[in-house]
Order: C-alpha cells, then sequence, then structure tokens
C-alpha cells in the first residue's frame, strides 16, 4: 500500500500540491484524477523520490523510497514512457535496467511476454510506436515483479486493443494483491475498472473515496415529456419537489419515474415520454474539479 | 519506418509466482552495504548501456581510422624532418583524448537527453553509486579511446615505413598518454553533469581546448598558462611544440604535475556535478 501524509511542495509563491493526504490501498486500482496542472504529475514524482516535498512524506510498502533495500521489487512505476533511448533496442533497455535494478537478465524475456513485445524484443526503441514505448515503459517497471505499480497516463497512444489489454492486466495485478495507482484524464476508461477514486485539484484533495460512493451520490433526475407541462409542474411544486421546466419538457429530481408517472396518472396528465437520467461520472468530476482548473477552453455554445 | 501496433500481438496474462508480502508488512530496508554492493549492478547497467549505443562505437571507429589516417598522411607528406614511429605515434592522441572526452559528455549527456536518468534513478535512489558508476565506465572508455588511438597512431607511421626511433621512453609517455586520454573522458562527464546538454558540453569543451586556451596563451604569462587544463593535458604526451616560447618549455611542469593539473579540473568537474545530482534531479 501507499501512504501520503501531508504532503506539500511549492515552485516559488506557487503550491503544487497542498497538504494531500490519502492511502492507496493493496488489492485495488485507485485512479487518480485531476485537471491539468492539478498537482497529479508532482505527487507522483514525489512517490519515486524524483521531487523531494517541502513537507510530508510518502511510504510505499511502509518505507519511503529512498529507503527501500530494493525500489525495483517494491515499487514499479511508468512516470513518462518516452524515457528511452530511441538507439538502443528494446532488449537491451530492459537488460541495462534489469542490470541497474540487481534483477536477473533471465527476467528481460519474462517481462517482454508479458507485454507482448517479444517480436518487437531487437528493434530498436526509436522505431516503435508510443503504444509499444508504453509497453515497453510497463516491461520495465514489472522487471523487479513489484507489489505496487505506479503508472502515469499510461494508456496515451495505445489503441482500443491496448487500453483493454492494460485495463485487464492492471486489473489482475491488483486480484493477486498488488496495488495499482494510475493516473488519467480518460474518466470514462478509469471507471471502467477501478475501485477506487482520488480526485484532486489546486494541489488539493478533493475526494477521495471508493468508485461505488462517488457514483452514488451523483443526482438522478426524471424527465417528463408531456403537452401539460405548467399542469404537472405545479403538481410537482406542490409536492416540494425541485423542478425545471420548459414547454412540453419537466425535469425532476428527488423522486422515481414510477412515483411520477402514477401522479401523472391520477391526474390525467398526457405523458408523450418518460426517462431516467443520472449525471455522468465525468461531468460529477468536471464540476467538482472546475474551480482548480489552470487551464479552461472557453464554453460551446 | 514507424512499427506499427498492428505487428505486436496481446498475450494472455501471464501467470505469475506468489503474491505479495502480508498486508501490514514493511518492505526491507536499505542498509549500508546494500549502496557499495550497488556499484556493481550500476557498473554492469553502464557496460550494457556504453556497448549498446551506435555513437560509441562510431567514436571508437573514428579513433581507429583517423589515427591510421592522420598518422600515416604526417609520415609520408612531412619530408623536411627525420620523423620516427615514436614521435609520430602520439601526434594523433591530442585528438583522440578530445574524442574521449566527447565519449564522456555522451555517457551522462544522452541520459539527460533521453530522459533515462529519472529511470536511473528510481532504480537507484543513491545518486552517488549512479555518479561513481559513471566515472568509472568513463575513465575505462577514455582509457580504451586512449589505447585505439595510439594503436592506430603507431600503425599509421609503420604502415608508412618510418623507423621506430627512440623506444627508450615508450611505455613510460604511452602510460601518461593514456591518463590523458582517461582524465579527458572523465572531464567530458563532469562538465556535462553541470550543463545538462550535450551540444553545449561538447562545443564548449572542443572551443576551450582549440581556440580559447590558444588565445589565453598569447597574452596569458607563462607562469599562470601552464595551469590551464589542455596545456597541462598535452604536456603529458612530452613531445616539443614549436610554438611555445623558450620560456614556456623551461618552466614546464612535470609530467606527473601535468597529470595533477588536468586531474584535478576533471576531479572538481566530476565532484560539482555530482553535487548538482543530488541538488537538480531531487527538485
Amino acid at each position: 500500500m501507499i501512504t501520503v501524509s501531508q504532503l506539500t511542495k511549492r515552485y516559488g509563491k506557487r503550491v503544487a500540491v497542498d497538504d494531500l493526504s490519502f492511502e492507496v490501498a493493496a488489492g485495488r486500482v485507485t485512479g487518480f484524477v485531476g485537471p491539468n496542472g492539478a498537482g497529479k504529475s508532482t505527487t507522483m514524482r514525489m512517490m519515486v523520490g524524483l521531487t523531494r516535498p517541502d513537507s510530508g512524506e510518502v511510504r510505499c510498502s511502509g518505507v519511503r523510497y529512498r529507503d527501500l533495500k530494493s525500489p525495483a521489487r517494491t515499487v514499479g512505476s511508468v512516470l513518462d514512457a518516452r524515457c528511452m533511448h530511441p538507439g538502443r533496442t528494446a532488449r537491451d533497455h530492459l537488460r541495462a535496467t534489469a542490470a541497474l535494478s540487481g534483477m536477473s537478465r533471465s527476467r528481460v524475456p519474462a517481462v517482454l511476454a508479458e507485454v507482448g513485445l517479444e517480436s518487437a524484443a531487437d528493434q530498436r526503441a526509436g522505431k516503435f510506436s508510443l503504444g509499444m514505448r508504453q509497453r515497453l515503459a510497463l516491461a520495465g517497471a514489472l522487471l523487479g515483479e513489484p507489489e505496487i505499480l505506479l503508472l502515469d497516463e499510461p494508456s496515451n497512444g495505445l489503441d482500443p486493443d491496448g487500453i483493454r489489454w492494460l485495463r485487464d492486466y492492471l486489473s489482475g495485478f491488483a486480484r493477486r494483491g498488488g496495488t495499482v495507482f494510475v493516473s488519467s484524464h480518460l474518466i470514462g476508461e478509469l471507471s471502467m475498472f477501478a475501485h477506487d477514486l482520488v480526485v484532486i485539484g489546486g494541489g488539493k484533495l478533493l475526494v477521495a473515496e471508493p468508485l461505488a460512493a462517488i457514483t452514488a451520490r451523483n443526482d438522478v433526475a426524471v424527465v417528463i415529456e408531456t403537452p401539460h407541462s405548467a399542469r404537472l409542474l405545479a403538481l410537482l411544486a406542490e409536492r416540494g419537489l425541485p423542478t425545471d421546466g420548459t414547454a412540453g419538457r419537466v425535469v425532476v429530481r428527488g423522486t422515481s419515474r414510477a412515483a411520477v408517472s402514477k401522479l401523472a396518472f391520477d391526474h390525467g396528465i398526457h405523458v408523450v415520454g418518460l426517462t431516467e437520467t443520472s449525471r455522468s461520472l465525468e461531468d460529477s468530476l468536471l464540476d467538482l474539479t472546475r474551480a482548480s482548473a489552470e487551464f479552461a477552453s472557453a464554453a460551446t455554445s | 519506418m514507424i512499427t506499427t501496433d498492428t505487428t505486436v500481438h496481446s498475450s494472455p496474462l501471464a501467470p505469475r509466482p506468489a503474491g505479495p508480502r502480508p498486508a501490514g508488512s514493511r518492505a526491507p530496508i536499505r542498509a549500508r552495504g546494500d549502496d557499495a554492493r550497488g556499484l556493481g549492478a550500476a557498473l554492469r547497467s553502464d557496460w550494457i548501456k556504453a556497448s549498446t549505443l551506435r555513437a560509441n562505437r562510431a567514436i571508437l571507429g573514428l579513433t581507429l581510422i583517423g589515427g591510421l589516417v592522420v598518422s600515416w598522411a604526417v609520415a609520408v607528406m612531412v619530408t623536411d624532418q627525420v620523423l620516427t614511429v615514436a614521435e609520430v605515434g602520439f601526434y594523433w592522441t591530442t585528438v583522440s583524448s578530445m574524442l574521449a572526452a566527447i565519449a564522456g559528455v555522451l555517457l551522462f549527456g544522452s541520459e539527460v537527453q533521453h530522459g533515462t536518468l529519472a529511470t536511473a534513478i528510481t532504480a537507484r535512489p543513491a545518486r552517488w553509486v549512479l555518479a561513481s558508476s559513471k566515472a568509472v565506465t568513463a575513465a575505462g572508455f577514455g582509457l580504451l579511446i586512449g589505447a585505439v588511438g595510439l594503436a592506430a597512431g603507431f600503425g599509421g607511421a609503420a604502415i608508412a615505413g618510418l623507423d621506430a626511433g627512440n623506444t627508450s621512453s615508450l611505455v613510460s609517455t604511452v602510460s601518461w598518454a593514456l591518463l590523458f586520454s582517461t582524465l579527458s573522458a572523465v572531464l567530458g562527464l563532469g562538465v556535462v553533469m553541470i550543463v545538462r546538454h550535450n551540444t553545449a558540453a561538447i562545443a564548449g569543451i572542443l572551443v576551450w581546448g582549440y581556440v580559447a586556451e590558444n588565445l589565453f596563451k598569447l597574452f596569458l604569462p607563462a607562469e599562470v598558462a601552464r595551469f590551464l587544463p589542455f596545456v597541462a593535458g598535452n604536456h603529458l604526451l612530452a613531445y616539443k611544440s614549436d610554438l611555445e616560447s623558450p620560456h614556456a618549455l623551461a618552466i614546464a611542469l612535470s609530467r606527473a604535475e601535468n597529470a595533477a593539473v588536468f586531474g584535478c579540473y576533471a576531479a572538481i568537474a566530476l565532484a560539482v556535478g555530482t553535487l548538482l545530482l543530488y541538488r537538480r534531479d531531487t527538485e
């Protein structure tokens, strides 16, 4: 597991990470979400000792990263899939990484097989597509058979088959007791396999909960299409329900489709359409992080 | 040509060994001896990195071919004085030592350029292990370049038909020349660890060694100029330059002193570079 305690990092006057505390449990996939500039990459760099925090600490399996006897056997990280020499073959890249980590050279063909790069093992990394580089970077992280995987935007550049492969691999890794901490902008993709979410914005923790708890809180709205929208609005308002309506369409929250249907039937209101909608996880998280987004595009009309 | 993902097939999930340690237990903690043992691992890694890059093979090839061609050409074309293998063999060392410095630059500079330095630091958080390994690898590679350059220099002169000449101090001069090449590689490594840019480091070393120092020698007193790094380094080769004044030749440092001067520059560059490795790469 990973324990982040009161982590803070400043660059001059700008606070990149502000008193961040959360835990990443073993046996689960934890998604790390936030807008650009939220502090995700800085946090992950502090986790592996590439950036020194101004205060607070991170412990992986109870130990600070720099104190780990064999970092590669505890934490496998992919913070930038482009980090490889283009003139070196995939096999030589992994041989050098394995040697530096103190791993047996027999791990090289094993991890190449795990990520599906055996046929490209002797090709120079400079000729790899981005997806292949992602796989090679993941192979490097797996050399030490770590307990923890830290991945920063691992699905960048992967085709749908590759994304599915990665999703299945990380889910399997967590099922076998490993800890997976993955940052991504693809909220929809994360929601398919993450168990927990940590959401940050402006360097601060916004949410750190199981995904099921976050989705359960999303409002359910009933949308009714009716030529008698004014009458229906009045009936719903009498019952104290929050409503929103335009001509021919009424949106009401805090009730169910069955209850609205019965109300309309009892009062002879003709209903043309009756649907239930909920806000997507993406909408919920975007609303949560909107105030702290560093770069925001103009709203489309 | 870019290889696309369509040539790569997803593999089934590979079976893994027994799961991680029990929940709540701590990972093993690094002890003092672990870093020292890690130095061997770092050296193996750096050897793999150095030996698998075409640039390094190109430098060795250039050293060999350049040495053969230049020595042969000098032997054949200089006819107004009697040259010997024992003299001409060292002419190329000035250039091959620069090539060694460039190799030292690339050893670390390519890691910065391609982002593999971060990967190395996550694998070995003890930065002194990485710096020490790079220094030893640079020294080894510099020694190899020096040996190849000398072999090529002597070989080219011999092919041209020169006499062997006075070989009484040959072993001694070869040793000093190899030291010059070795220290040049370490100096190159130290410079790039400071400037963190391949082109800037290589250009800086070349301009300093071939241009700046020659300009400084024009106006600096000989007592000061003899402490310039490449002035000291080139004097390890002990051949007398027609460009130096009798006064400069008279007060020249001994080879051991010249080695100490040049070595100090290399050591200081390496020390500063290592300090920056701690400060800059744990930002």
